[in-house]
């Protein structure tokens, strides 16, 4: 127990009067990853349960691996693929780094895997400090505790930034959704949007060169490749399937957001997720249904001048985002819908909107993120009507 | 306060407030009436100049504008017409009235503008010599969110572009708002119109690779903005061409216009 | 004479009809994308505020209760047509810019609000002076927003280029989300934070506590 009793020994200087006091949400935030928080719950309302808030967020983190290592193993492939075919070169730190310990074959695993690696660590490095230092800032100022919550918001930012955005956008990105997305309301559990989207809607908007469009999802310089999506929303389901198989889109080998592309990958942790009820399965139902719904609605109506009309579901469910974000962004505790009923009008209307974002919209082919910025501003209404009529309910039942 | 809630004293303050009221109005719309109409000429003359190249800083725009003759032009015939008045005529009224409009077939619509008008004013630059420099068309087609008009000038051979410039647009600022940007439209001037009759000139995907043969009729689409290049696209395709200016385009070259 | 001050200033920062009151909004949306639009939109509604409150002031005693809101739009209306055809006469260009927000200046809950809440019960000159006060204040919040909107949505002030952007071979990316409306939702609210970090007196009460539902383990 040396560890513990080190902790012990400091920790007198970061409680009232002590010579570290402000710094005390740091301390607590280190010694709460160690060991179960010093404090209990007192109040009446009292679940027992080895499971809290940190080990639902660190789970979160881990199931999100599957998805983070095959994103950063494609993000070489499709670099590779791309630089035997053209000849291009990577130049700068990374080019030296690619040269000392692997190379450019894209049939290697070590080689692409140590390509996407050099491109993703730097994001999800500067995604953690920056986003870490405004955790840590309003938890010193505000008094509340730094939480794990943070550990989810930053791999799920990451994962969702192209291969080529700039380090600096990253970092913008990452303090506008933990400030504005989360610690303005009140830090985790007030945030009424999910803070990783907020702070890639931000960076969608702000700068749409580095986030949407052709040129951003290859990490080959002046290398444009579409992504199937808009493939699919520009010409239709004929020439993706020129591109791609179904089975490329499954497992993962097309271009795209880094931890978004791979369906498998994602539904590996997804299931995680669901086995330890951390995700709510209603939601993800109500999200795949919603979609399945409105996407065969869509084929059977068609359209001359649209050709996404055709797209049909199972295409919709392994392109672009939409099983990351149903997986781990809509499932998000503190944003979805609380109550049964408020989760499956919730996801439904995600799933919903997504198709209708991707078809209907001309300038964005991706919907998930707005979809589900869309849902968690309507996740309260939603609640508050279900709770509105349970009471009716049992108000009649009473009389 | 209950003096003033009889029905008499209403009746005279709002009758009088309303005399007060639509007198200042009414005032100020009338003196200012000139000057507002002069600034609308202005800031058509300026765009009109703008997209040929010719604005000049600190010469009067009126004075560079007196090199312009602006003629109208029966886009049905494909000639010249003085059936209609240049000083009065509208054109966005114009193509909006079922008697000096028709009505495009979907087709025909590429520029999904729904109705062209059956007039345009064409402005005409002229050398001392009398002979024709430079041509200019008004343009306007349907963008992303908005509908684009603009100016498109062309050189006395008809075929090559001096310049093309929107005067009004709603696109997203920074992406399809680039039409204003002045090194976009920097890449317009030299472009050719047509190839074997056809209109061929258009944006494309990316930067042009100035090698292609084709390389003379493409211009750089705007990045991240394919909805308003395919906009600004269709509408160069539509206007220069058969439903546009073609028919008095090629009526300008055999001297029949 | 420190009354005459109070009128003036207090609208500026300690009672700011934008920060304070939230009212007016929807033009600090619509018209902050550049600075040089940004003023004369704050020129128009300082002097409809204030000649709309003189006018209004100088009959209140004369208008009857049971019209008095129509009475008021009417002056308004009237002020913000002559304004509008003032600006389409002698700043053409900035009028094409404000389109329909000269326009709306009518429907701006400042005019209204101090026309009701002010100008019905004191006399014109410090009616006139509140109207001045209350359209400062707009203008700085306008101002403000219309600052970091234009410097980091185009890199320019004023229509002057100051970070030279990438697209004409500067070093700086231009920030597209400053150039629509939703950003200066964002701008004015982190205004109003900074104001109310500075004048603590403007923050609510808070609406409920959660009560502390934990508490430390005494030592096994």
């Amino acid at each position: 127990m040396g560890l513990r009793k080190i902790l012990d020994n400091m920790e007198h200087h970061f409680h009232e009067g002590g010579r570290y006091q402000k710094w005390y949400a740091l301390f607590e935030a280190v010694d709460t990853i160690f060991y179960s928080p010093g404090s209990v719950t007192k109040s009446s309302a009292h679940v027992r349960d080895g499971v809290d808030l940190k080990r639902i967020m660190i789970t979160v983190w881990f199931c999100s691996f599957p998805a983070m290592f095959y994103g950063m193993y494609n993000l070489g492939f499709q670099a590779n693929d791309v630089i035997a075919a053209t000849g291009a070169e990577v130049g700068g730190w990374r080019g030296s780094l690619i040269a000392a310990f692997g190379g450019y074959d894209p049939a290697s695993i070590w080689d692409c895997f140590w390509f996407g690696a050099l491109y993703f660590l730097p994001i999800y490095f500067v995604t953690f400090v920056v986003g870490g230092f405004w955790e840590v800032l309003f938890a010193m100022k505000r008094g509340h505790e730094v939480n794990e919550g943070f550990f989810v918001t930053s791999i799920l930012f990451a994962l969702t930034c192209p291969p080529d955005i700039p380090l600096w956008q990253v970092a913008l990105g990452i303090s506008f959704g933990v400030v504005i997305g989360k610690e303005v309301f009140g830090g985790t559990g007030k945030n009424f949007l999910n803070p990783a989207l907020t702070g890639r809607a931000f960076l969608y908007f702000a700068y749409p060169a580095s986030m949407s469009g052709d040129a951003v999802w290859t990490a080959v310089d002046g290398y444009t490749g579409a992504t199937p999506l808009s493939v699919a929303a520009a010409q239709g389901m004929t020439a993706v399937q020129e591109q791609w198989t179904w089975m490329d889109a499954f497992l993962g080998s097309i271009p795209g957001s880094i931890g978004e592309t791979s369906t498998l990958a994602i539904l590996m942790g997804g299931a995680v997720l669901l086995l330890m009820r951390i995700a709510a399965w209603r939601i993800v139902a109500g999200v795949f249904l919603g979609m399945v719904a409105l996407s065969t609605l869509l084929n059977f109506a068609g359209s001359d001048s649209n050709p996404a009309f055709a797209m049909p579901w199972y295409w919709h469910l392994v392109t672009g985002g939409f099983a990351f974000g149903m997986m781990f962004m809509a499932t998000d505790p503190v944003s979805a819908a609380m109550t049964n009923g408020g989760k499956w009008a919730f996801g439904i209307l995600i799933g919903v909107m997504t198709v209708l974002i991707r078809v209907m919209n001309p300038a964005f082919p991706e919907g998930i993120m707005l979809a589900i910025l869309f849902g968690n501003i309507f996740a309260p209404l939603m609640d508050h009507f279900v709770v509105q009529a349970n009471i009716k309910r049992r108000l009649a039942r009473v009389q | 306060m209950s003096s003033n809630d009889g029905i008499k004293k209403t009746l005279i303050v709002a009758f009088s407030l309303c005399i007060v009221c639509s007198v200042v109005v009414s005032t100020a719309a009338v003196v200012l009436k000139p000057v507002q109409e002069v600034n609308k000429t202005l800031d058509r003359k300026r765009n009109i100049l703008a997209a040929a190249g010719m604005l000049e800083q600190g010469v009067s725009v009126e004075t560079q504008f007196e090199q312009v003759e602006s003629r109208i032009v029966d886009l049905r015939t494909g000639k010249f017409t003085d059936e209609v008045d240049p000083k009065t005529f509208d054109a966005r009224k114009a193509a909006k009235d079922p008697s000096m409009s028709e009505t495009l077939s979907a087709e025909a619509d590429i520029a999904k503008i729904k109705r062209r008008g059956d007039y345009a004013e064409v402005y005409l630059v002229s050398s001392a010599s009398g002979d024709l420099e430079k041509i200019i068309l008004p343009v306007h087609g349907y963008g992303l969110w908005s509908t684009l008009y603009g100016y498109m000038a062309l050189e006395s051979d008809l075929n090559t572009v001096i310049g093309l410039g929107f005067a009004e647009h709603g696109e997203t600022p920074g992406l399809g708002g680039e039409v204003d940007n002045p090194s976009w439209k920097a890449k317009w001037p030299g472009k050719k119109v047509y190839k074997d009759g056809e209109v061929e000139l258009g944006l494309i995907k990316g930067t042009v690779d100035p090698s292609s043969a084709n390389a003379a009729w493409q211009v750089d689409g705007l990045s991240g903005a394919t909805l308003t290049s395919n906009g600004v696209s269709n509408l160069v395709q539509f206007w220069l061409g058969e439903q546009g200016y073609q028919p008095f385009i090629e009526n300008l070259k055999a001297g029949e216009a | 004479m420190s009354e005459v001050k109070e009128t003036l200033t207090q609208p500026i920062l300690r009672n700011n009809p934008i920060a304070l009151q939230i009212l007016g909004i929807c033009s600090a949306l619509a018209v902050t994308t550049s600075l040089q639009v940004t003023v004369v939109m704050c020129i128009a509604l300082t002097s409809v505020t204030a000649f709309s409150n003189l006018f209004i002031s100088i009959i209140r005693k004369h208008i009857p209760g049971s019209i008095r809101i129509i009475v008021q739009m009417t002056v308004i209306a009237s002020l913000v047509i002559v304004v509008d055809q003032v600006l389409k006469a002698y700043a053409y260009e900035i009028s094409k810019q404000l389109s329909v927000f000269v326009g709306l200046i009518i429907t701006n809950c400042i005019v209204m609000g101090r026309a009701e809440a002010y100008a019905m019960k004191n006399p014109p000159i410090p009616s006139f002076l509140d109207g001045i006060g209350n359209g400062l204040g707009y203008s700085v919040v306008l101002l403000v927003v219309g600052f970091f909107r234009e410097l980091f949505g185009a890199g320019k002030l004023f229509g002057y280029q100051v970070l030279p952007v990438v697209t004409e071979g500067g070093w700086y990316n231009p920030n597209g989300l400053m150039l629509l409306a939703p950003s200066a939702f964002f701008l004015i609210g982190l205004f109003i934070w900074a104001l109310r970090s500075w004048d603590k007196s403007q923050v609510e009460a808070p609406d409920y506590k959660i009560a502390k539902h934990t508490a430390v383990e005494e030592a096994a």
